[in-house]
């Protein structure tokens, strides 16, 4: 059993402590939205936020992050409307949108750390995020719109 | 309504509303017979199915069946504009819907497949015929309504208003207040149907958001990966020893007996030539049943592709190469023997492939589980109606039941990337026959690793260049390609028959040239001397599973074809741009063909024709456009090379070790061709050999540009695409297996990689063709052609790396 809080809510998990919490939280409680890539951390799917940090949830055992707070894509923003997701139908980034779950996890991490960042810190922070319809040049530009709707909204 | 309706034309196109249990609906379609089962008036009501494209509900909303598949190019909400425009709906009122891949659905909307980049070259001209033929409906039953005249009348916003009196009526007013019954006779009142001048385009022309993209930003897209049935069980591949061929002897499941919550482990019936060596283990969970899976301990054949290796096939396409009487022409005009012969000087060169993989960022997935007599199947594939017929044909084989006793309906869902990569049904028949050995639903789920072991890569390729310079001039070019054919294995024929990816050579030899794997070489450019001879190693098509890729055969060609014009450029003194812009002449068989009209099976050369009858369906259900994207020929490309050129400030002074190359392409086939031109800066470390690809520029003619935020992102992504191939993206295969399992050493472009992008749109107004592949095919060649601008090598291989550009330099 592992006791998780996810999104607010609190789940006990009848799952080994050693499962990925990727497939805790997709497959066991079946927010599907976080999505499966690589399995290795190389690719950012599957990006999710531990007391509020992005993490590869691939990398991470259920049972180490018992006790802290997770959020998942269906869980930042009580009207899907977090700056970033705001920015993301705006400049209408996602292709296929497979990918698009880690990217907005990731950018929203890094604009909740960084509230105006450069170009090159965006570059810096997403480029562990794959996309393979390559949708990056909107990436950027969204990142720094969605900066800009969280200053105003502050 | 009259029991006349029972006798309905298969060769009416109707507008018709009726009335339902629910009220009136009106729909819209090209009958397809008599209706089935209708005796008389109220039940012929009741039988009638609105046959395809749009719906229209008694309160004018709208709905747009879309056939294709969501990949990421958005083509619902394109469609949907193509209809809503001629239909004057108001957008608000328009929303989509994805039949499921059914024998019902087959019957009413035709093929499912979602391939070539061809979905908007073949859609427009019948979606935006429809939406004109529902639009002279509803005016002339609004001006009865009005009791007004229907020249005077005006449609817009789901209105028709009389333009003396100013009187006007809603659509949903005369849906709720009258009957249609309007038919167009096919195909000539159909093909003169009025519609807009591109100059009155409201919604087509403009960036409508795409329906798909918010559920793309909150987790709630489901795809094929996110299905959950109840009592469901998971399935994990064991990474199999061969990619093609082998043979799974015995499985011991010792060491996996003792994972809790593992199921069994299920060797795959692979007789049909699928799945081959596939061994599945069968668990509670997907941890559960990947840890099986490392566990099983499976003995193996490796069958007749289990030695097969990159370098052993490279040898073997160059014997074939070297052989004069191996392969067919593909092109073979004027006398290219003669003019070799003459030559001043031969330039020679040879140029090589690797192979590259799709690597969606969705794995390969299918869920599969049987109710009743019905197989219903999950996934997001590029081909509902392939996915249903092989499934059925393959189930046919296993149960040993006739394929007709065999009901399938496969549940399309958003698929996380395709790039021609989600057209083989592996995973399905996998998940079908695990769900009939566990009697329960099945989500098999590949890792990336499998994915990767099990993927259907571009064929590797071997291409010999012959160029006759005499006088001065460019006289002749001999282009033999050596590759492996993707036709022969395609799943459909294997499951019918059906050799329809193969097309005869015109020398009458017979032997088979695979357009697919060739296409691009017939290049636009006016040369009066030019033989393309297709050279098939049967092979690679088995070993490594040969398949189409984004553009398909026009990656490797265009690359091949650009950079020999090019190195033709520089030996004859000339600039390449001024040596394109003099053959880009648009004469001859690159004049492109007049818009004309033709009927589908009647055996014209639209290669999409020999696909639609080639299959065992009614050919109403196709539809060839009597319009051409080729019209203006190779003169559209030289006005976008100009344009690209121009925007790149191609020709100034470059820093040292910089450099600028161009290129143009055709893609995707000749028949439907988006015109593109590129321009790659690129600076080269000659130390390292590394190369900088700094920027892209990018000027694209497809006719009409639909929605015009969405080409760009897809140009974008597509241009990236060439860019991640050209740079860095590389599959080797050895004993048999692919050598790449993840993303640690299969490397697709990453943001910190990205390029500045200019796109220019160059607008024709010609029939539109396809956005979401064409720039892939330029920025190769492109960035060849910056290298040697930049630092003197001519590299004659893809991908280019930064040890072959470092061993280049060093040689020269």
């Amino acid at each position: 059993m592992v006791a998780l809080t996810i999104n607010g809510y609190s789940y006990l998990v009848d799952a080994p402590p050693d499962t990925p919490l990727l497939w805790v939280i997709r497959e066991e409680l079946r927010l599907a939205g976080t999505k499966y890539g690589c399995g290795i951390g190389l690719c950012g799917s599957c990006t999710v936020h531990v007391n509020g940090e992005a993490v590869r949830s691939c990398m991470v055992q259920a049972g180490d992050v018992e006790g802290t707070s997770i959020t998942t894509i269906e869980g930042l923003h009580y009207a899907d409307s977090h700056p970033v997701q705001q920015a993301w139908v705006e400049l209408q980034v996602p292709q296929c949108g497979y990918c698009q779950s880690g990217q907005i996890m990731q950018a929203a991490a890094l604009i909740a750390a960084n509230p105006a960042p450069s170009r090159d810190e965006i570059v810096e922070a997403m480029d562990g995020n794959l996309c393979r319809c390559a949708t990056y040049s909107s990436i950027v530009g969204a990142v720094e719109r969605a900066a800009q709707i969280a200053g105003s909204e502050a | 309504m009259s029991t006349k309706d029972t006798q309905l034309s298969r060769r009416d196109f109707i507008v018709r509303s009726m009335a339902t249990g629910s009220g009136l609906a009106l729909g819209i379609g090209f009958t397809t017979g008599a209706i089935p089962g209708a005796r008389a008036a109220t039940e012929a009501a009741e039988a009638f199915t609105p046959s395809i494209w749009f719906t229209m509900m008694p309160n004018g909303h709208t709905t747009v069946h879309i056939v294709k598949s969501e990949m990421g190019q958005h083509i619902g909400t394109a469609l949907a504009q193509i209809v809503a425009d001629e239909l004057e709906v108001d957008w608000q009122h328009v929303t989509l819907d994805y039949p499921e891949g059914s024998a019902e659905n087959f019957a009413v909307y035709g093929l499912a497949y979602t391939v070539n980049s061809g979905s908007v070259t073949t859609e427009f001209d019948r979606l935006s015929r429809s939406g004109a033929a529902g639009r002279i409906a509803l005016v002339e039953a609004g001006t009865a309504l009005l009791g007004t005249n229907v020249e005077d009348a005006v449609a817009a916003n789901s209105r028709v208003t009389d333009s003396v009196s100013g009187r006007s009526i809603a659509y949903s007013e005369i849906l709720s207040q009258t009957t249609i019954e309007r038919r167009f006779a096919y195909p000539d009142d159909f093909r003169d149907i009025p519609r807009k001048d591109p100059a009155d385009y409201k919604i087509i022309g403009q960036s409508m958001p795409a329906h798909d993209i918010p559920s793309k930003t909150n987790g709630s897209a489901r795809y094929g990966i996110d299905v959950f049935i109840p009592n469901m069980a998971y399935g994990a591949l064991v990474l199999p020893r061969a990619r093609y061929g082998a043979k799974a002897l015995s499985v011991d499941d010792t060491k996996a007996q003792s994972i809790p919550g593992y199921i069994q482990a299920v060797t795959v019936d692979d007789s049909f030539g699928k799945c081959t060596g596939w061994v599945v283990a069968i668990a509670e969970t997907f941890p559960a049943a990947m840890n099986a899976a490392k566990a099983l301990e499976v003995e193996w054949d490796a069958g007749p592709h289990g030695d097969v290796s990159l370098e052993g096939l490279l040898t073997e396409y160059r014997a074939l190469q070297a052989d004069p009487e191996m392969g067919a022409p593909w092109v073979d005009q004027g006398d290219v023997d003669g003019s070799l012969a003459n030559a001043d000087e031969v330039l020679e060169a040879e140029y090589t492939t690797d192979m590259v993989v799709h690597a969606t960022m969705e794995p390969l997935n299918a869920t599969v589980h049987r109710v009743g007599d019905t197989w219903h199947v999950h996934t997001g594939t590029q081909s509902t109606s392939f996915a249903r017929m092989t499934l059925t044909a393959y189930l046919a084989h296993f149960l040993g039941q006739p394929a007709e006793e065999i009901k399938v309906v496969v549940h399309q869902r958003v698929l996380g990337g395709g790039f021609g990569g989600k057209q083989d049904y592996d995973e399905i028949l996998a998940a079908a026959y695990c769900s009939h050995q566990v009697a329960r639903p099945v989500k098999l789920i590949q890792t990336r690793e499998t994915t990767f072991a099990t993927s259907f890569p571009r064929t590797p390729t071997l291409h010999k260049l012959r160029g006759s310079i005499q006088g001065g001039a460019f006289t002749a070019m001999q282009h033999d390609i050596v590759c492996g054919y993707m036709g022969p294995r395609f799943s459909v024929g294997k499951a019918y028959g059906s050799d329809w990816l193969q097309l005869d050579a015109d020398d009458g030899s017979g032997r088979d040239i695979d357009q697919w794997s060739i296409g691009g070489s017939d290049h636009w450019y006016t040369l009066a001397n030019h033989r393309v001879r297709a050279i098939n190693h049967d092979q690679t098509t088995w070993a490594v599973q040969a398949s189409a890729l984004r553009t398909v055969s026009n990656s490797y060609n265009y690359f091949v074809v650009e950079s020999f014009l090019d190195e033709v450029a520089h030996r004859l003194g000339k600039d390449p741009l001024d040596l394109r812009l003099s053959m880009l002449t648009g004469e001859g068989g690159s004049r492109g063909i007049p818009n004309a009209g033709y009927e589908p099976g009647t055996g014209s050369d639209y290669y999409m024709d020999r696909l639609w009858i080639s299959l065992p369906w009614p050919a109403e259900n196709s539809w060839i456009p009597y319009e051409s994207a080729t019209v203006g020929g190779a003169k559209r490309l030289a006005n976008v090379l100009r344009v690209a050129a121009g925007k790149a400030g191609y020709g100034k002074r470059m820093p040292k070790n910089h450099g600028m190359g161009l290129a143009v392409s055709a893609a995707e086939e000749r028949q439907s061709p988006t015109w593109v031109a590129g321009v790659a800066e690129v600076a080269v470390d000659p130390e390292s050999g590394e190369i900088d690809l700094q920027k892209l520029t990018i000027a694209m003619d497809m006719g009409i540009a639909i929605n015009p935020v969405n080409a760009v992102a897809q140009i974008k992504g597509a241009a990236l695409w060439g860019a991640s191939q050209v740079l860095s993206e590389r599959l080797t295969v050895k004993d048999g297996a692919f050598e790449q399992h993840n993303f640690d050493t299969y490397l697709p472009i990453r943001l910190s990689q990205v390029p500045e992008i200019d796109v220019e749109i160059v607008e024709s107004g010609n029939h539109p063709s396809g956005v979401g592949e064409p720039s892939s095919t330029v920025v190769a060649p492109a960035v060849a052609n910056a290298v040697f601008n930049a630092v003197g090598v001519r590299m004659r291989h893809m991908p280019i790396t930064a040890d072959a550009v470092k061993a280049a330099i060093q040689a020269t």
